[in-house]
């Protein structure tokens, strides 16, 4: 296969220079890195997108798709998962619906460990209702819904997943494409619940492009199940923009620990392959007069 | 013949216990059985009682006066003796509060030493020998039952010596087939006889049941049952799970249906085959949360945000509970939509006696394409409506979105592909009515010249109450969406008079049938005190007011 195999007929309607663009590149390079050196078959694939600027990558993205509700991209892929556990299942949404719509579904989905691939375009803000606040937005910023600014300190959404049991844990940067890249790898080759929070300016309601450059450093880990030292590596960035600030980015933590899939020995096969021949007289069967039930 | 007994006394007293071994009794006998649980939303103490009619004929509600109270406690008495008929007794322990109508067994007097149930156990035993009931046949339910039935059986043993004949009930001649089952049963063995292969549900009264019963069915059938974090999770992942090929259902009650309403519009513009199960239960909100109501009729038939087709149905019994639930995963396979098994508290949690199960009428393929296509497009017009569909997996690429899209499933915006997708969604709407009007939307029973008019639960009590209403027969309507107006108008046209019967406050069907044909019914007879119908309930409203 070629890159271009993934290419749709769809108008990009992100604004000119968006760093989406930047996080397209990286997927669809994965997915033809993987597919070409047969760690996966791309109309295997399926992106699951929620609702906002980023979500949009399911327009852009030729392959199986499933553009789903705003926060409910987690849910969505557990299904595909156990509907078909052959599938290779990445999500996308933005940190509006992964960290405050749908938030609960990422410390569960953390929990069930199911084998699919989730990738939060982080950039700090609701883009696509016109620059409202998050909950990874730096305190202090001010908005048209907060004109008296942020009040609360930003959730740290990799020490959320790794306290609730994440077993791939990273976080990349839509400004390094071939780093990010590398990691989006990584995560599908995972077997298990992988999450990725790619940072990523937006041009139009926050534009912190010098900032991430200025602070951004890559984090090269040995050892990768250190639970204390991915603890401790998630808390060097608390996502205000301070000056001191330093934001590691890469894997944080990795862990093999038994998959959704495999924890449920229904999930074998997709359920369409099955052979389950059932008769209705059968399934009343017990609740025949005279059946001794015990 | 026809007799109610009601078993009460506190949460962990052992009462719906009792109520099987008795219903066990009166099956092996060749009785017709229905039982109704009634119990406050509280694991222990409160007051928990089932009623149970048996006839020699078929029977498909409980009676509110009744021939016999096993009390298990003094509450128990106070409640109920009221509704004790003038030959009924009651049966109890010494050690209950004294009342005229009380047979007090002497637990001291027994010798079996204490265990579980001994005391409930004895009084069943007493209660067939009031009856002239064989012994073998309370020694067989007890093994039907229970997993050590030999102390039960010393219980009823025991139980049966310390009292005398009283009414020596009649020895039917067995029936050579006869099915005993709950609502809830209906709908679970449903669902795995239409191939089920995904069931997500989240914990809620009186939809809990299915859970339960499916999930221990699960290794059995080889199908999956999932519980997830919540409601949204749940039909979510069913979405994502049917987006595959999987046969999909979740199971909840009215809260939790209104936290799954955003997806079920998702239902409706990605065309992904989904089946829910909605028991209701008395609302509004946490509402009466162990009780029955008929309250989100229209909730269902008008879910979600937009306008799409969609299946609702409800069936009025357990035996039709099963047949309807393969007709819902029918409908929701071959035509890509949503599909809602309207039920409640009373239909899901009460058992009722049948000769017969009937065959379901359609046979629920999975519909699709296996082979791979380079061209496929999920959403690709076609005349009914309905496009080819295919699955992940299999070469093609498949796409399934909650935005407006074409034929290839992108996201588009324009005037004319916009309308052009309503029309296709639509365009489905005259197939599906054409095959629903061949599963009998509309049934009628008895031959009165006047009708009453009602949907879902109420049909145990309504048929049940015909008998002393000659007067009247009974359309039942079981297919609220799409709605069978023309069938439904026809028989409005032949009545000299009809009567709505409803639990609800405003009278929802009577709202449909409104809307669907123009026809407003006055007289209602509607019931929103949390609690079924009983035929005197109908008889009496009827006499009194029509």
């Amino acid at each position: 296969m070629k890159i271009e195999d993934l290419e749709t007929h769809q108008k990009n309607t992100w604004c000119p220079g968006c760093t989406n663009n930047g996080l397209l590149l990286a997927v669809k390079k994965a997915i033809v890195h993987l597919d070409q050196t047969s760690q996966l078959h791309w109309k295997n694939v399926v992106a699951v997108s929620g609702i906002g600027c980023g979500a949009k990558i399911y327009d852009y993205l030729r392959v199986n798709g499933f553009y789903t509700l705003h926060g409910r991209v987690l849910p969505t892929c557990l299904g595909i998962k156990t509907g078909n556990p052959n599938l290779t299942v990445l999500g996308f949404a933005g940190d509006g619906g992964s960290y405050a719509e749908g938030v609960a579904h990422l410390v569960h989905a953390a929990r069930y460990n199911a084998d699919l691939t989730m990738i939060v375009s982080n950039n700090q803000v609701f883009a696509l209702t016109t620059g409202q606040a998050t909950p990874t937005t730096e305190e202090g910023f001010i908005d048209h819904s907060l004109p008296l600014g942020v009040k609360e300190p930003p959730l740290n959404p990799l020490a959320l997943v790794l306290a609730s049991g994440g077993t791939f844990v990273a976080r990349g940067s839509a400004l390094d494409p071939e780093h990010l890249q590398k990691l989006i790898e990584e995560a599908i080759q995972h077997p298990g619940f992988s999450f990725i929070d790619v940072l990523q300016p937006c041009l139009s309601f926050h534009q912190d492009i010098e900032f991430q450059r200025q602070h951004i450093y890559k984090l090269e880990l040995k050892k990768k199940d250190d639970f204390s030292q991915a603890w401790e590596k998630a808390q060097e960035w608390d996502y205000n923009q301070k000056e001191k600030a330093k934001i590691p980015i890469g894997i944080f933590y990795q862990d093999r620990q038994l998959t959704w899939e495999e924890k449920w020995p229904q999930l074998n096969l997709p359920w369409y392959q099955k052979e389950r021949p059932i008769e209705w007289t059968k399934v009343v069967e017990d609740w025949k007069w005279r059946k001794t039930k015990k | 013949m026809r007799k109610t007994i009601l078993v009460g006394g506190q949460a962990g007293q052992g009462v719906s216990k009792t109520s099987s071994l008795i219903s066990q009794v009166f099956n092996n006998l060749g009785y017709y059985v229905f039982v109704y649980r009634d119990y406050p939303s509280l694991i222990q103490g409160g007051h928990n009682f089932n009623v149970l009619t048996v006839s020699d004929e078929p029977v498909y509600s409980h009676r509110r006066s009744l021939e016999a109270i096993i009390a298990l406690d003094d509450l128990t008495i106070e409640k109920h003796v009221a509704a004790l008929e003038p030959a009924g007794f009651i049966l109890g322990s010494a050690e209950r509060a004294s009342h005229p109508r009380l047979i007090a067994i002497d637990m001291d007097s027994v010798s079996l030493p204490p265990s579980v149930g001994r005391e409930n156990n004895i009084l069943v035993g007493a209660l067939l020998k009031l009856w002239g009931l064989p012994l073998e046949a309370g020694f067989q339910a007890a093994e039907e039952e229970f997993s050590e039935p030999e102390k039960i059986q010393e219980a009823l043993d025991e139980g049966r010596q310390l009292v005398s004949l009283r009414e020596k009930l009649p020895r039917l001649r067995n029936r050579k087939e006869t099915y005993f089952l709950s609502g809830t049963e209906g709908v679970s063995q449903g669902a795995i006889a239409a191939g089920l292969d995904v069931y997500f549900a989240y914990p809620m009264t009186p939809a809990t049941g299915v859970l339960h019963n499916l999930a221990r069915q699960q290794q059995k059938y080889g199908f999956l049952v999932s519980q997830l974090e919540n409601e949204i999770a749940v039909v979510n992942a069913a979405l994502g799970a049917s987006f595959t090929g999987a046969k999909t259902m979740v199971g909840t009650s009215g809260g939790g249906f209104a936290l799954m309403s955003e997806a079920l519009s998702l239902a409706g513009i990605s065309e992904l085959p989904l089946v829910v199960y909605l028991a209701q239960r008395t609302a509004p909100a946490s509402g009466v949360p162990t009780y029955s109501s008929q309250g989100d009729l229209k909730f269902a038939v008008n879910v979600g945000h937009g306008e799409f087709p969609r299946v609702v149905v409800a069936p009025g019994d357990a035996e039709e509970a099963f047949r309807r639930t393969v007709e819902a995963f029918y409908f929701s396979q071959k035509y890509h939509l949503l599909s809602i098994i309207l039920s409640d508290k009373h239909l899901a949690e009460s058992h009722f006696s049948f000769d017969r199960i009937r065959a379901p009428r359609v046979k629920v393929e999975r519909f699709f394409l296996e082979e791979a296509d380079p061209d496929y497009k999920s959403y690709q017009l076609t005349p009914d409506g309905v496009s080819p569909r295919m699955v992940p997996g299999e070469g093609s690429l498949v796409r399934a979105t909650s935005y407006e899209h074409n034929e290839e499933g992108y996201t588009i915006e324009e005037e004319e592909g916009t309308k052009k997708m309503n029309d296709k969604r639509w365009a489905k709407s005259p197939l599906l009515q054409k095959e629903i009007d061949r599963l009998q939307p509309v049934q009628t029973y008895g031959q009165g010249k006047k009708l009453i008019v009602g949907w879902g639960s109420t049909k145990g009590a309504i048929l049940d109450s015909l008998a002393d209403l000659p007067d009247y027969r009974f359309l039942q309507i079981s297919y609220l969406s799409p709605f069978p107006s023309q069938q439904v108008m026809a028989e409005l046209k032949k009545a000299k008079e009809v009567v709505l019967v409803e639990n609800n406050v405003t009278g929802l069907l009577g709202q449909i049938i409104r809307e669907q044909t123009g026809v407003a019914i006055d007289k209602k007879i509607l019931k929103y005190d949390a609690r079924p119908f009983t035929p005197e309930d109908i008889i009496q409203k009827v006499k009194e007011d029509f």
